[in-house]
């Protein structure tokens, strides 16, 4: 008997060992930074990295609600996730329609791994050919606006376009990810309902709305919550295209944050992280919330 | 008619992806004189191989340097992926109950929900406090842990009928045995997909490379590249041949691999 109950606590204890690895990483990469990170936006810069720091409360929340440059990076931020969002899913939506239709029939596979491979290309490969693309003397895209007689586009040299010519680069990389779910979606979509709309004569845009759409729920709050935490943090395209700039134009606060980093102001950069890292999840867990509920 | 507009739209959307790549390789073999004159050019006048050479030697860094440091980095840190959460989400799905495994998961939920590159701003004061600062080791540890493969391989094992492992455990096999002999063997095409998938993702890491490198002796070619372009003095044909370099083995990998890679990539993310 106490043989067997021994054996049974050793089997048991093999999936705790199993578990060790990954549980060190996540503790180790990932939950204690988060906590440092909060721990460090309580305490002076200057003492953010030595063994015993000094903690000043609320002063760097303080500092940051103080700063006027925060405030229009953290709108920046705002409009910029809110449009990027808007941008990418529709395309991605309109686009994953067209795929899925049968009118593609042939040629689907390749238009799938064409909008795909920009998805699995390195974002700072991708980014630097747009940084130059758009670029006034050596770019093709002026040079093509050129040959057919359009103006030029002030791509990332100019405040007015800076963050369309962002948009866009960023679309370029992550739209085929999110067509993809919509996709997955629409293959498992009932085709009985679609048909049964034709028999009632109804109009192709109504058919969309009323029985594609509805249908498309799960796609929708996935690429939603997705494409929220992906653009309210949006930061590599700004380091390799715009910096930025221009004055200020792409000064997004994952940037804006990291370069207090970059000064080793740790308690003003951490303090901006934890802002923005509750935007993200309430954000995040409201679209989710709504979608579960069946409002989205 | 319907169909050749379709086409159109598909095929305009198409030029809009794949355009950017063409323009790097051709950009590449041509002198930078030459791109100025005419940027657009389907062809190259004739290759041009100084781009390629004046990337061979970045400052302190080597070209070949950065293609170790890539193939170091990415392999190594995704066996470690692979093992780690492999080994993880088994335990965690055998036992769903545990209240240690439960907590673990509800924290390594909340990682994912962090945005990675605020992460990466404490995580390099975790790395400095572990003494891994400039080293191989911290930035392969920081890079084996992601949301896709966990699911991935959690959604295989949910779906590992239960008969399977009673019968292993009926002929007498233990849980180490079950796992080597029985349930991995099975896990083949998924633990291939995970791999191909972190693979891919990361190769393209750049900042926490970065950020944990005390020096140009760690870098990878996607921080070369930024390194590159971020250079006064524009050497554009060389950033293009860095560019087609750090895309090239990816793209090949991709290419080979397409249906694993976005199906999987759509059934880790469907999970979460």
């Amino acid at each position: 008997m106490r043989g067997g109950l021994l054996r049974a606590l050793r089997r048991e204890s093999v999936f705790y060992v199993f578990a060790i690895p990954f549980a060190a990483l996540t503790i180790i990469f990932g939950l204690w930074p988060i906590v440092l990170s909060v721990i460090t936006s309580f305490t002076a810069s200057a003492s953010a990295l030595k063994p015993v720091p000094v903690y000043v409360g609320l002063a760097n929340y303080a500092a940051i609600l103080h700063d006027p440059l925060f405030f229009s990076s953290l709108g920046l931020t705002l409009l910029y996730a809110v449009l990027a969002v808007a941008a990418n899913l529709g395309v991605a939506l309109a686009y994953a329609v067209l795929l899925d239709s049968p009118l593609l029939a042939g040629a689907r596979g390749f238009f799938k791994l064409a909008m795909f491979l920009p998805v699995v290309t390195p974002d700072v490969a991708g980014y630097v050919v747009w940084r130059w693309l758009y670029d006034q003397s050596f770019g093709a895209l002026n040079a093509f606006l050129h040959l057919v007689g359009l103006p030029a586009f002030g791509g990332v040299a100019s405040p007015a376009t800076a963050m369309l010519a962002v948009l866009v680069a960023e679309l370029w990389h992550h739209a085929g990810f999110y067509a993809v779910i919509f996709l997955a979606n629409l293959a498992v979509c009932e085709r009985a309902l679609e048909e049964a709309a034709d028999i009632d004569g109804a109009r192709p845009w109504q058919k969309f709305v009323y029985v594609v759409l509805p249908q498309l729920r799960p796609a929708i709050v996935i690429n939603l919550v997705y494409a929220l935490i992906q653009f309210l943090k949006t930061f590599t395209v700004v380091v390799v295209m715009t910096k930025g700039g221009p004055s200020g134009a792409t000064n997004f606060l994952s940037y804006y944050a990291y370069q207090f980093f970059d000064q080793a102001r740790y308690g003003e950069a951490t303090a901006m992280a934890t802002v923005l890292f509750a935007i993200v999840l309430l954000a995040a867990t409201a679209v989710y919330a709504l979608g579960e509920r069946g409002r989205v | 008619m319907k169909r050749i507009i379709a086409y159109v739209i598909a095929s305009a959307a198409s030029i809009f992806f794949l355009y950017p790549y063409l323009w790097m390789l051709v950009s590449s073999f041509r002198t930078t004189a030459a791109v100025l004159r005419n940027p657009l050019r389907w062809w190259p006048e004739r290759f041009d191989l100084s781009g390629f050479e004046s990337i061979l030697q970045m400052g302190d860094l080597s070209l070949l340097r950065a293609m170790v440091n890539s193939l170091a980095i990415t392999g190594a840190s995704t066996l470690l992926a692979v093992l780690a959460t492999a080994l993880g989400a088994y335990a965690m799905t055998r036992r769903p109950q545990a209240m240690a495994f439960r907590l673990l998961r509800y924290g390594f939920l909340m990682t994912m929900m962090y945005p990675y590159m605020l992460l990466v701003i404490p995580v390099y004061i975790v790395v400095y406090k572990l003494g891994l600062l400039g080293g191989y080791a911290g930035i392969v540890l920081f890079l084996a842990v992601g949301p896709i493969q966990f699911f991935l391989f959690e959604q295989f094992f949910r779906t590992l009928p239960a008969e399977v492992i009673e019968a292993a455990t009926i002929d007498g096999a233990g849980e180490a045995a079950i796992l080597f002999r029985v349930v991995l063997p099975m896990a083949r095409p998924v633990v291939a997909t995970v791999a191909i998938i972190t693979f891919l993702l990361n190769w393209a890491q750049w900042f926490p490379v970065l950020v944990i490198s005390t020096d140009a002796d760690t870098w990878t070619l996607p921080v070369a590249l930024l390194n590159v372009n971020g250079e006064l003095g524009t050497n554009f044909q060389g950033i293009m041949a860095l560019a087609v370099v750090t895309t090239i083995p990816v793209a090949l990998l991709f290419l080979a691999a397409q249906r694993q890679v976005m199906q999987g990539m759509t059934e880790g993310a469907v999970k979460g």
